[in-house]
């Protein structure tokens, strides 16, 4: 593939093409649901994967979920709950641990495991 | 249903759902409402929509797009082997917390009418 050698350098055109696609599924929403797409989509970008494949894999179920939601006439309070927060961290979980975050919950495993080998046995 | 109720519901829910799935295929909208109507009011769309992206990616459900008249296809989800026995654990660790909380209950009732 000669020709990807310059998605090195721009990020993959794939990548590209779902993340629009994405949004144009955003932009049919009503305009109650795509507030609160766009609002989790922001906090999922400041908070979540920092690796593009979790990301894109995260805004296309949301998008699904909120396009349903619109169907069947769920408000979006029926969606998200009261804690808007609790919810999104909950559905971020689901995707495992990926981007700075999820390397930095491993250091963290990684030095409790140091440290309890620096214990004697009792 | 009050916030200890909902923190208390958070992790079994996952069983709730597979037992639902185990009587009969569904969807997300149907599992959510069918809660509700049991007396779940705090169960949201959302929450039961996260849970079904986890234990499709655990491989415990399979999944069919059925075409719907609004909207994107709907995902119905029916439970496959794996589900299961997935689901056989949780009763059997449901039974073994049930009984363990009935008898830390039931000896601290024992204990006060003893004073």
């Amino acid at each position: 593939m000669a020709a990807r050698w310059i998605e090195t350098i721009t990020g993959s055109f794939d990548d590209k093409k779902r993340w629009r696609a994405y949004k144009a599924r955003v932009q049919q929403l009503p305009p109650s649901h795509r507030t609160a797409v766009e609002g989790i989509e922001r906090y999922l970008m400041m908070t979540g994967p920092a690796d593009g494949d979790y990301l894109l894999q995260m805004v296309d179920d949301l998008a699904e979920l909120f396009e349903r939601a619109a169907a069947d006439g769920t408000l979006v309070r029926e969606v998200v709950g009261d804690d808007p927060v609790e919810f999104v961290d909950t559905f971020k979980n689901n995707y495992g641990l990926a981007g700075w975050i999820g390397k930095e919950q491993r250091r963290l495993a990684d030095a409790i495991q140091r440290a309890e080998t620096e214990e004697k046995p009792r | 249903m009050g916030k200890l109720a909902t923190e208390m519901l958070k992790g079994t829910l996952e069983g709730v759902v597979l037992a639902i799935l185990a009587g009969r295929p569904a969807y997300g909208y149907e599992i959510t409402a069918w809660l509700r109507e049991q007396g779940f009011t705090d169960i949201v769309e959302g929450t039961i929509y996260a849970l079904l992206v986890r234990i499709e990616r655990h491989g415990l459900v399979d999944v069919e797009k059925v075409p719907s008249v609004k909207g994107p296809p709907r995902k119905v989800y029916s439970l496959n082997a794996e589900g299961q026995e997935y689901l056989s654990e949780f009763w059997t660790n449901w039974d073994f917390l049930a009984e363990r909380i009935d008898h830390l209950h039931n000896q601290i009732n024992q204990h006060k009418q003893g004073e």
